[in-house]
C-alpha cells in the first residue's frame, strides 16, 4: 500500500499538532515516532516484495478519484522513485535532528507543516496520475511556505512570498499544460485520462507539444532552480529556518530534476529533441552562473544556495543528454547533493546558532575552538566540491562524460564549473574555519557572556546580520553585550577562554557522520544504485533510442 | 401551473406572513422562525425538484441545471441566516425589516436564475436590485452604509434603464421579449437592416448586466458599496446577486444565441480579459480586507466570462459541449460556497476588517484564522480546497475550446492574485507585541467555522460526489 507511506506523515502530522497542548515535548517525539515508522514501512515493502528485474515498476496500486474526468489516485513505485523517497524519509530525519533544539516557539505547528512537506513530497515522487501529481507539487509548497514565514529569519515574509509566487506560477503553467496534454491525448486517441502509463504510450504529435513540453519545463525550471528562474532560492534559502533549509535544498530541489526524468523527457520525445539545445546552454549558464554568484557572497547560506544553482545545472545537464551515463550521473548527482547540501545547511545551522551569526566577514578561524564542526565542514565542503571517492564526483563526473557524447563544447564549458566549485568551496572553509579566530561580538570580553547572558540570543535573532545591515547588528551586538556585562559581572573574572562554545553534541556528530558515510558509499560503490536505476532509465530512454536509431 | 413555481411560492409566502406579522406584533425572534422556515422549505423543495422534468413556459424555464443552481443559492441563503440573527441583535437597528428585503431580494434572485423572457428578467431584476437598496442602506447608525445605499441606487437605475432601452431596441428588431426570439429573425434582419440594432440592443443589456456584476468598465462602484453596507448586506450582494445577473447572462447566450454576433463576443472576451486583470490589480495594495474581496470578485466574473465565450463552440476538443455548463456551475458553486464562508467569518470578526487589524490572529484566534487562511486559499485556486477544482475545470473547459488568450491572462491574473490573497494570510501570522485578549469563541462561531473547513477541504479533496451530481445535472 503506497497511499499508507503518504498517509503515514500526513497523520502523524496532524496528531503532532494537536499534542502540543498536551506537552511542548511531545509534537518533536511523535515527528521522530512517525518518520521511523515510515522508514520502516518502506523497507519492510521493499523487503517483502524483492527487487523484480522484469518489468520497471516494484509496486503499482490505483484507487477512484474523481471519476467524471477518469482521475485516479494512481501510485507506482520504481528505482527511481525508491531511492529518492528513501533520501527524502533519511533527510527528513537529518532536518528533525536539526530541529529538535532549534525550534522552540510553536513547536506543534512547526512539526505539522514539516511532515506535511515530507509527505507532499513523497506523493510527488509517487504519483503516477498527473493531476495527483500536480496536487502534490502545489500541496508541499504550503507548508513549505508556513515553515518559511513563521520560523525562518528576519527577512522571512518577503522570501517566503517571492517561493510562492515563483513555484505558483511555474505550477500554473503546468496545469494548464497538463490538461492541454491530456485534451490533446484525447484528441488524437480518444481516451479521456490523467494516467502516465497511459499517456505515455501514445506521445502527442501535434504541433502544440512542443508548447505543452514548455510549460513543464518552465514549472521544473522554477523548482530545480536553473538560471533565469532561480531568484527565489537564495532568499529562501537564506531566510528558512535551518531544517526547512534542509529539506529545501536536499529534496524540494529535486522534485524538478525528477520531473524533468519522469515526465519530460518520456511524455514529449519530439519536443524534447527541439528544446535541447536550449536546455544544455542554460544548464551551464547555471553552472557557470550559480558558481561565480557563490564566490562573491559572504553569506554562508546564499553561498549554499547559489552552489546549489550551480549543481543542479549539471542535473539539468545530464537530463538534457539523453543518454544513459548522463542520466545516471544526473541521479546521482541529485542524491549526493542532496546528502551533502542538508549536511553543509545542518551546519551552517549549528554556527548560526552558536555565534548568531552567518557572515563570513564575521566568522573566522572556527577551527580553533570547534575543531570537529569544522572538520565535518570541510568534509562536507569537499565533498560538494566534487572530490574523488565521495557522491558528488560521480554524479559530476558521469554527467560530464554523458554530455561529452552528446554535446562535447557543452561539457567542456560545464567542467569549468568543478573548478569554480574548487575556488569557491576552498574560500569559504578558509575564511570561516582558518585564520585567526574572529566572531560577530566585537568586545573580547563579552565573548564569554554570550551563552551565560540570555539577552544576547534573543536580540540578535531579530537583528541579524545580512549585508545590508552589518553595522546596525554589530552595535546591537555590542550594546547588549555591555547590558549583558551589567548583569553578570563576576563572570568576566574567570579567564574561561572561548571554548564555552559547544562543539558537536553526540546527537548531531551521529546524524553528521551518517550523512557522510552515505557520501562516501556513494561515491565508493554506486553500483547497487546504478543497478537500481538502469531499469527506470532505460525505460525512459526508450523513446530516444529508437528516434537516435531512425535518424 | 407548474409544481416549479412551488419555490417562489413559499418564499412569496413566508413575506406575506411576515409582514402580517411585522405588523402584528414586532419580535425579531418571530421574524427570524419566519424567515427561516420560509428558506428551509424553498431549499428543500427547490433540492427535490433538481430531478423534475424540463419545462419551459412562456416568462420562465425549469431545467435541472437552474434548480441546481437555485438550490444552492436557498442553501447558502440558509447558511447566511442562520448567522444573521446575532448579528442583527447587535446591531443596534430594527431587524424584522431586514429579513423581509431579504426574501424579497430572494424571491428575486430565484425568479431570475429561471427567467427566459425579457419581462420576468426586467420584474425579478428589479424586485432583486430594489430590495438591494434598502439593504444597502439599512444601518442607521452608520453614515457610509447611507452613502453607499445612494451610490447603489443611483447607478443601479442607471443600468436598469440602459437594460430597458436594449430590450426596447430588440423589440423593435423582433417584435418578441423572449430571449429566443433572436435567432428567428436573425437572418432577415441581417439581410435588411443596415444599422444593426440587435447588437446595440445586446451591448446596452450587457453593460446594465456588467455593472450588476461589476465587471471592468462598470466597477467603480463595486468597492465604496462593499465596505459601506452592512455586512450581511454585502454578503448577499456578492453571493445572491451576482450568482443570478451571472445566469441570467449565460441564458441569454446559450438560449439567445448571442454567441453568433462576433461584436458582441468580442465585447466579452475584452471585458473577460480586463476584469480578470484589473480586478486583481485594484486589490493589490489594499488596505480593508472588504475592498481586497470586492475587487477580487471581479476578477473572479472575469474568470467565469470565459464559459460565455466558449458557448456553442463546436470546437471543443472534449466533444463533449455540456462540459462547459458544467464548469461554469462547478466554478460558481466553489465561489459561492468560499465567499459565503469568507463572509461568514468575516461576520464574526465584526469589525475587525482592515488588514492589519487581523495580525496576529493566527495565535489570537486559531480556529478562525486557520479557516480563513483556507477560504484564501480556495479564492487564490490552490490543490485540496474547493476553489482549486473549481479552476481546474474552468481551464480544461477553456483549453478544450481553444481560448489561448484568455487563458494566458487568466494565469497571469492568478499569480498577481495570489499576492493579496497570501498578504492576508502573511498578516495574520504575523506575531504582534500587543496582545489583545484571546475571547473565547462561542459553540455556534465553532460550528460553523467547522462546517466551512470540512466544506472547502472535503469537497476540495474528493469532488467526485459534487462532479458526479453535476454531470447528471447538466446531460
Amino acid at each position: 500500500m503506497l497511499l499508507c507511506l503518504i498517509l503515514i506523515p500526513l497523520i502523524g502530522g496532524v496528531l503532532a499538532g494537536f499534542s502540543q497542548r498536551l506537552s511542548p515535548k511531545l509534537p518533536r517525539r511523535i515527528s521522530l515516532f512517525t518518520l521511523l515508522i515510515s522508514l520502516t514501512y518502506l523497507v519492510m515493502l521493499t523487503l517483502v516484495k524483492p527487487i523484480a528485474r522484469s518489468s520497471q515498476w516494484l509496486f503499482d496500486e490505483s484507487h477512484v478519484w474523481i471519476d467524471r474526468l477518469n482521475i485516479a489516485a494512481h501510485f507506482s513505485m520504481d528505482g527511481l522513485s525508491l531511492i529518492l523517497i528513501l533520501l527524502t524519509l533519511l533527510i527528513g530525519l537529518a532536518a528533525l535532528s536539526s530541529a529538535w533544539s532549534e525550534i522552540e516557539q510553536d513547536q506543534g505547528f512547526f512539526y505539522f507543516n514539516f511532515l506535511w512537506t515530507l509527505a507532499g513530497i513523497l506523493g510527488v515522487f509517487l504519483a503516477m496520475d498527473l493531476l495527483l501529481f500536480f496536487v502534490f507539487w502545489e500541496v508541499m509548497l504550503v507548508p513549505m511556505y508556513f515553515l518559511i514565514a513563521i520560523w525562518g529569519h528576519e527577512n522571512r515574509r518577503y522570501a517566503a512570498l517571492k517561493f510562492f509566487l515563483f513555484t505558483q506560477a511555474g505550477g500554473l503553467l503546468m496545469l494548464v499544460s497538463i490538461i492541454a496534454l491530456v485534451v490533446f491525448h484525447y484528441q488524437q486517441t480518444g481516451l479521456l485520462s490523467f494516467d502516465y502509463h497511459v499517456l505515455i504510450l501514445a506521445p502527442i504529435a501535434s504541433p502544440a507539444a512542443i508548447w505543452i513540453c514548455l510549460g513543464f519545463l518552465i514549472a521544473f525550471l522554477v523548482k530545480l532552480p536553473a538560471f533565469p528562474f532561480h531568484p527565489w532560492l537564495p532568499d529562501a534559502h537564506t531566510q528558512a529556518p535551518t531544517p526547512a533549509s534542509m529539506i529545501l535544498a536536499a529534496i524540494l530541489l529535486k522534485t524538478g530534476g525528477y520531473g524533468i526524468i519522469r515526465f519530460v523527457l518520456p511524455l514529449f520525445p519530439n519536443a524534447v529533441q527541439f528544446w535541447s539545445p536550449l536546455m544544455m546552454s542554460l544548464a551551464v549558464a547555471s553552472i557557470i552562473y550559480g558558481a561565480l554568484m557563490a564566490f562573491s557572497q559572504h553569506d554562508l547560506k546564499r553561498i549554499l544556495a547559489y552552489s546549489s544553482v550551480s549543481h543542479m545545472g549539471f542535473v539539468l545537464l545530464g537530463c538534457f543528454s539523453l543518454n544513459m551515463i548522463a542520466l545516471q550521473g544526473a541521479v546521482m548527482q541529485m542524491l549526493a547533493h542532496g546528502l551533502s547540501s542538508a549536511a553543509l545547511f545542518m551546519l551552517v545551522g549549528l554556527i548560526q546558532q552558536r555565534f548568531h551569526s552567518r557572515d563570513l566577514h564575521q566568522l573566522a578561524g572556527l577551527w580553533r575552538y570547534l575543531p570537529q564542526l569544522s572538520a565535518m565542514g570541510l568534509f562536507f565542503a569537499i565533498a560538494s566540491l566534487g572530490m574523488p571517492g565521495l557522491g558528488n564526483f560521480i554524479g559530476e563526473f558521469l554527467v560530464l562524460v554523458g554530455a561529452l557524447e552528446q554535446h562535447a563544447s557543452f561539457a567542456v564549458l560545464a567542467s569549468l564549473g568543478l573548478i569554480l566549485g574548487a575556488v569557491y568551496s576552498l574560500r569559504m572553509i578558509q575564511k570561516s574555519f582558518f585564520g585567526p579566530f574572529r566572531i560577530p561580538d566585537l568586545d573580547p570580553q563579552s565573548l564569554t557572556l554570550t551563552n551565560d547572558a540570555g539577552i544576547v540570543p534573543k536580540i540578535d535573532i531579530g537583528t541579524n546580520t545580512t549585508s545590508g545591515i552589518e553595522i546596525a547588528a554589530d552595535l546591537a551586538c555590542i550594546s547588549s553585550g555591555e547590558q549583558s556585562r551589567v548583569g553578570v559581572a563576576e563572570h568576566i573574572e574567570k579567564p574561561e577562554p572561548p571554548s564555552s562554545y559547544p562543539d558537536l553534541t553526540p546527537k548531531e556528530k551521529l546524524t553528521l557522520m551518517s550523512i557522510a558515510a552515505g557520501l562516501v558509499f556513494l561515491g565508493v560503490h554506486p553500483q547497487p544504485l546504478l543497478d537500481l536505476l538502469e531499469q527506470s532509465l532505460a525505460q525512459i530512454l526508450a523513446a530516444y533510442a529508437m528516434t537516435g536509431s531512425e535518424s | 401551473m407548474s409544481i416549479h413555481y412551488l419555490t417562489a411560492s413559499i418564499l412569496l409566502s413566508s413575506i406575506l406572513t411576515l409582514l402580517l406579522s411585522i405588523a402584528l406584533k414586532r419580535s425579531h425572534l418571530y421574524a427570524f422562525i419566519i424567515t427561516g422556515i420560509g428558506l428551509i422549505g424553498a431549499a428543500l423543495t427547490q433540492m427535490s425538484l433538481i430531478d423534475a422534468p424540463v419545462v419551459s413556459e412562456l416568462l420562465f424555464i425549469f431545467t435541472p441545471e437552474n434548480a441546481f443552481i437555485s438550490a444552492g443559492l436557498l442553501v447558502i441563503l440558509v447558511f447566511l441566516w442562520s448567522q444573521l440573527y446575532h448579528w442583527l441583535a447587535k446591531s443596534g437597528n430594527t431587524c424584522e425589516e431586514y429579513y423581509l428585503l431579504m426574501l424579497t431580494a430572494s424571491l428575486g434572485a430565484v425568479c431570475l436564475i429561471a427567467s427566459q423572457h425579457f419581462a420576468s428578467f426586467f420584474l425579478a431584476l428589479e424586485l432583486m436590485s430594489l430590495s438591494f437598496v434598502g439593504l444597502i442602506a439599512y444601518s442607521n447608525n452608520k453614515p457610509t452604509s447611507q452613502e453607499a445605499g445612494i451610490k447603489y441606487l443611483v447607478l443601479s437605475a442607471g443600468a436598469s434603464a440602459l437594460i430597458l432601452m436594449g430590450i426596447a431596441l430588440i423589440y423593435l428588431q423582433t417584435g418578441s421579449l423572449t430571449f429566443d426570439a433572436l435567432p428567428a429573425s436573425k437572418v432577415q434582419q441581417i439581410a435588411n437592416v443596415p444599422l444593426n440594432l440587435t447588437t446595440s440592443g445586446m451591448i446596452f443589456i450587457i453593460i446594465g448586466l456588467c455593472f450588476k456584476l461589476s465587471l471592468v468598465p462598470c466597477h467603480l462602484w463595486v468597492a465604496d458599496i462593499f465596505e459601506g453596507a452592512p455586512l450581511p448586506t454585502t454578503a448577499l450582494l456578492a453571493i445572491v446577486s451576482k450568482l443570478a445577473a451571472f445566469i441570467v447572462l449565460w441564458r441569454m447566450f446559450s438560449y439567445g444565441q448571442w454567441h453568433t454576433d462576433s461584436t458582441v463576443l468580442d465585447i466579452i472576451a475584452l471585458v473577460a480579459g480586463a476584469s480578470m486583470l484589473i480586478g486583481n490589480l485594484l486589490a493589490l495594495q489594499q488596505e480593508r480586507l472588504l475592498r481586497i474581496l470586492a475587487f477580487s470578485s471581479i476578477s473572479h466574473f472575469g474568470y467565469l466570462l470565459i464559459i460565455l465565450l466558449l458557448v456553442g463552440s463546436d470546437t471543443s476538443l472534449l466533444t463533449d459541449i455540456s462540459f462547459n455548463l458544467e464548469a461554469m456551475v462547478f466554478y460558481l458553486v466553489a465561489y459561492m460556497l468560499t465567499l459565503t464562508g469568507t463572509f461568514s467569518i468575516l461576520m464574526q470578526l465584526e469589525q475587525n476588517t482592515s488588514v492589519s487589524q487581523l495580525s496576529g490572529l493566527f495565535w489570537r484566534q486559531p480556529l478562525q484564522a486557520s479557516c480563513l487562511s483556507l477560504l484564501m486559499l480556495s479564492l487564490a485556486g490552490i490543490p485540496l480546497t474547493i476553489g482549486f477544482i473549481g479552476k481546474f475545470y474552468l481551464i480544461t473547459a477553456a483549453i478544450a475550446g481553444q481560448l489561448w488568450w484568455p487563458i494566458g491572462s487568466l494565469v497571469i491574473a492568478s499569480v498577481i492574485g495570489l499576492y493579496f490573497y497570501l498578504r492576508i494570510i502573511m498578516v495574520m501570522l504575523s506575531k504582534t507585541a500587543t496582545f489583545s485578549v484571546p475571547c473565547t469563541l462561542d459553540m455556534r462561531e465553532r460550528v460553523t467555522a467547522w462546517v466551512i473547513i470540512v466544506i472547502v477541504i472535503g469537497v476540495g479533496t474528493f469532488p467526485s460526489m459534487l462532479a458526479d451530481m453535476l454531470r447528471t445535472v447538466t446531460h
